[in-house]
């Protein structure tokens, strides 16, 4: 194996290929959207808390008032900013009947001896327990603000009453303390990453496949078989492409880089998440893993093709079989240990992207890990052979596909 | 020698492509491969150039084997082609990298020869962009750009018009002055002629001809002289026919009559003989003549 000639060849498929506006539009993409991104959140920012209430107001129920009776007295009357919200009865009869009728939620009976014996009784309808939990916070900063009324200052009874109101969450990662972010951005952030992975991928072995096709076509493969082994040319062009691949990605990942760092000083609204370590090394590792085997594939099936069409529709089917894990997303999301996630994790073919999409949701057993790679390791060399055989006689057979029959008899050698 | 082939063979399937082929290069000379379509002179050609593996026989090229003299071989395919979205001179250096030849002198021979072919200006445009005349000068110019000492030139011709086969020709030409060895696979019969010092016919798979093309057209030439004069006497002695041929006569002679007994009774008659030689037969006669006849003898058969 000449390597200075695989570094030739290597080089020259490295710099033809990124100058294709195609590459470079892709590429940018991410920059791109970050920029937009990065627009729309300064936009935003000053109406932020307005955002944010619009949001919740989008995914509230719709809540009735809680029926108040107040034996006690430290109740009557309900404070101003209470009276939406909670209603005193009189007369408990009256109370209950409101409820019966369904304009209150919940009827709260405050006994005499409260404040010794804390004694309180919630009434409704039925044994949701829930609903009444889900009030608790409200029922008790109630509670809390019409206790202290008088005894203490206003500012002491609202901050009593409500302690962790403006709770800031924050995770300590490697690096520092980081951002709490939202449900949103754990699930959200690492999928696209994965897919964005796996677009580089198969953008990069697009443009083997097209490479090996092209000088198939131009019949100009003849002199460079005279001039270099089939396995040099190869590993050639599976490493030059590899090497644009990883240019693409590392481009997306230091904008990601360069704006969520921007972003996390600019703005207190969005949070960012941190990728853990072990996500992003397990994450490399796959990416170099299921490049190598697709590449490989791909140079192979890509050479028996006579046109160019015929080779990308030979090496679609492995795109589409790369792609399986994706269209299971929503299972799981859900349970990123489900039997299904995991037989497919071992599967070579799927392991890359289903073991990506896994990783970032959350602990996946090692075993799964252990042997995704291992799969994945046994099943490179066995694509290369493969590949490398079809590659060697395919380049020379013009005008017609082989048929199966001719196939097999050329890999049996 | 510079290429040396020993009872060499390929079969794909039921089809012997090259049965029990042996033929030898001499260096410095220009070779002419030849055969019918089908004949075995591509996979020949594939076997040295270790394309592909032979099945049987053994290839000794430059002094070693096929995959060791690739970097010191030339190659213009039959079925040939260039990148297009590329530009002429990055192509060509590319190409000779790919044979192990080093970056600046590869630009500097690419240059020169582009100079030779009159592509100067055009070093810079992308191929795609060149006319078909100058992309099929191009390809001669990427078979040889890196330099190599033996040359396969796989029907050079096809495909040009008389000026660029003047220019092919010349190219030929060159290399023989540089000391290079040419072998040449074409059916421009008339072309052999002129350029090949030694033949090769081959006939499916088969070598039916072999050796140097002077030797082969005497073997096959017809007992007769090629006379140029204004008129031929009749009744010469040992003279069985005449045919007026090319602006001459063609004198069928009786066997045990000499060429130049001939000459002499046509001095001795006062004829005014402008031109006198053996009759020349035509490479494309003999070439007919040998395929056919194999092509008669399988079918008697």
């Amino acid at each position: 194996m000449n390597w200075r000639k695989v570094w030739t060849i290597a080089r020259h498929e490295y710099l033809t290929n990124i100058r294709r506006t195609g590459f470079i539009i892709m590429t940018a993409i991410v920059p791109a959207l970050g920029i937009i991104g990065l627009i729309l959140t300064v936009l935003l920012l000053p109406r932020g808390e307005a955002v944010a209430a619009w949001l919740e107001r989008q995914f509230d129920v719709g809540r009735k008032p809680i029926g108040v009776v107040d034996r006690s007295g430290y109740f009557t009357p309900i404070l101003p900013e209470y009276r939406e919200s909670f209603v005193l009865y009189e007369d408990p009869e009256a109370a209950e009947a409101a409820l019966r009728a369904d304009e209150l939620q919940a009827v709260l009976v405050i006994g005499e001896e409260y404040l010794e014996s804390g004694q309180i009784t919630a009434l409704t309808r039925e044994s949701f327990g829930e609903a009444a939990l889900a009030d608790s916070e409200r029922v008790r900063t109630f509670l809390v603000t019409h206790l202290l009324a008088e005894q203490v200052d206003p500012a002491l009874a609202r901050r009593a009453a409500d302690p962790l109101g403006n709770l800031q969450a924050r995770i300590l990662s490697e690096t520092g303390q980081e951002r709490g972010g939202g449900m949103v951005f754990t699930f959200l952030i690492p999928y696209f990453l994965a897919l964005f992975l796996i677009m580089t991928i198969f953008s990069s072995s697009g443009y083997l496949l097209q490479s090996v096709a092209e000088e198939k076509e131009n019949r100009i493969v003849e002199i460079i078989i005279s001039s270099v082994r089939p396995t040099e040319l190869m590993a050639g062009k599976v490493l030059g492409l590899g090497a644009l691949g990883l240019t693409q990605v590392l481009v997306w990942l230091g904008s990601a880089w360069g704006f969520t760092g921007g972003m996390a000083t600019l703005l207190a609204l969005v949070g960012s998440v941190g990728i853990p370590a072990r996500v992003f090394i397990l994450g490399v590792v796959y990416y170099l893993l299921g490049y190598l085997l697709y590449a490989v594939l791909m140079a192979g099936v890509g050479a028996l093709g006579t046109t160019m069409r015929e080779s990308q529709q030979l090496a679609g089917i492995f795109s589409f079989i790369a792609f399986i894990p994706y269209m299971l997303a929503s299972f799981v999301m859900i349970n990123q240990n489900a039997p299904v996630a995991r037989v497919f994790s071992f599967f070579p073919l799927t392991a890359p992207t289903m073991m990506m999409l896994r990783i970032p949701l959350g602990e996946v057993p090692w075993v799964d890990i252990a042997g995704s790679i291992g799969a994945l390791l046994l099943s490179i060399p066995a694509a290369l052979w493969f590949g490398a055989k079809l590659f060697r006689v395919g380049l020379l057979i013009y005008g017609k596909r082989p048929t199966m029959r001719e196939i097999w008899r050329i890999l049996r050698g | 020698m510079i290429l040396q082939v020993h009872h060499l063979t390929k079969q794909y399937g039921d089809l012997v492509a090259v049965d029990d082929l042996s033929f030898e290069v001499e260096p410095g000379e220009v070779f002419g491969l030849l055969g019918p379509n089908g004949a075995g002179k591509t996979t020949t050609i594939r076997m040295i150039l270790d394309i592909v593996p032979p099945d049987a026989g053994r290839i000794t090229v430059l002094g070693g084997t096929p995959a060791a003299a690739q970097p010191r071989i030339g190659y213009l395919p039959e079925e040939r082609g260039l990148y297009r979205n590329v530009r002429v001179l990055d192509m060509l250096v590319y190409l000779a990298e790919l044979k192990g030849a080093d970056r600046a002198r590869a630009r500097q021979r690419a240059l020169e020869w582009l100079a030779r072919m009159g592509l100067e200006d055009r070093a810079h445009s992308k191929v795609k962009d060149l006319s078909r005349g100058m992309q099929q000068r191009l390809q001669v110019v990427a078979a040889i750009v890196h330099d190599p000492d033996l040359v396969f030139l796989d029907e050079p011709f096809q495909g040009l018009d008389p000026v660029n086969v003047e220019r092919v020709k010349g190219v030929i030409a060159d290399l023989r002055q540089e000391g290079k060895t040419v072998v040449l696979s074409t059916h421009q019969m008339n072309l052999v002629e002129v350029l090949c010092d030694r033949i090769l016919l081959i006939n499916r798979g088969r070598s039916v001809l072999y050796g140097p093309l002077a030797d082969i057209k005497r073997q096959f030439a017809p007992h007769a002289v090629r006379v140029r004069a204004p008129e031929i006497p009749p009744g010469l002695p040992g003279v069985v026919a005449i045919e007026p041929k090319d602006g001459a006569y063609d004198l069928s002679l009786a066997e045990g009559t000499a060429p130049r007994d001939v000459l002499r009774a046509l001095v001795d008659r006062g004829v005014d003989v402008q031109a006198f030689e053996v009759a020349p037969v035509p490479l494309e006669e003999i070439f007919i003549q040998v395929v056919t006849g194999a092509q008669d003898e399988s079918c008697a058969t």
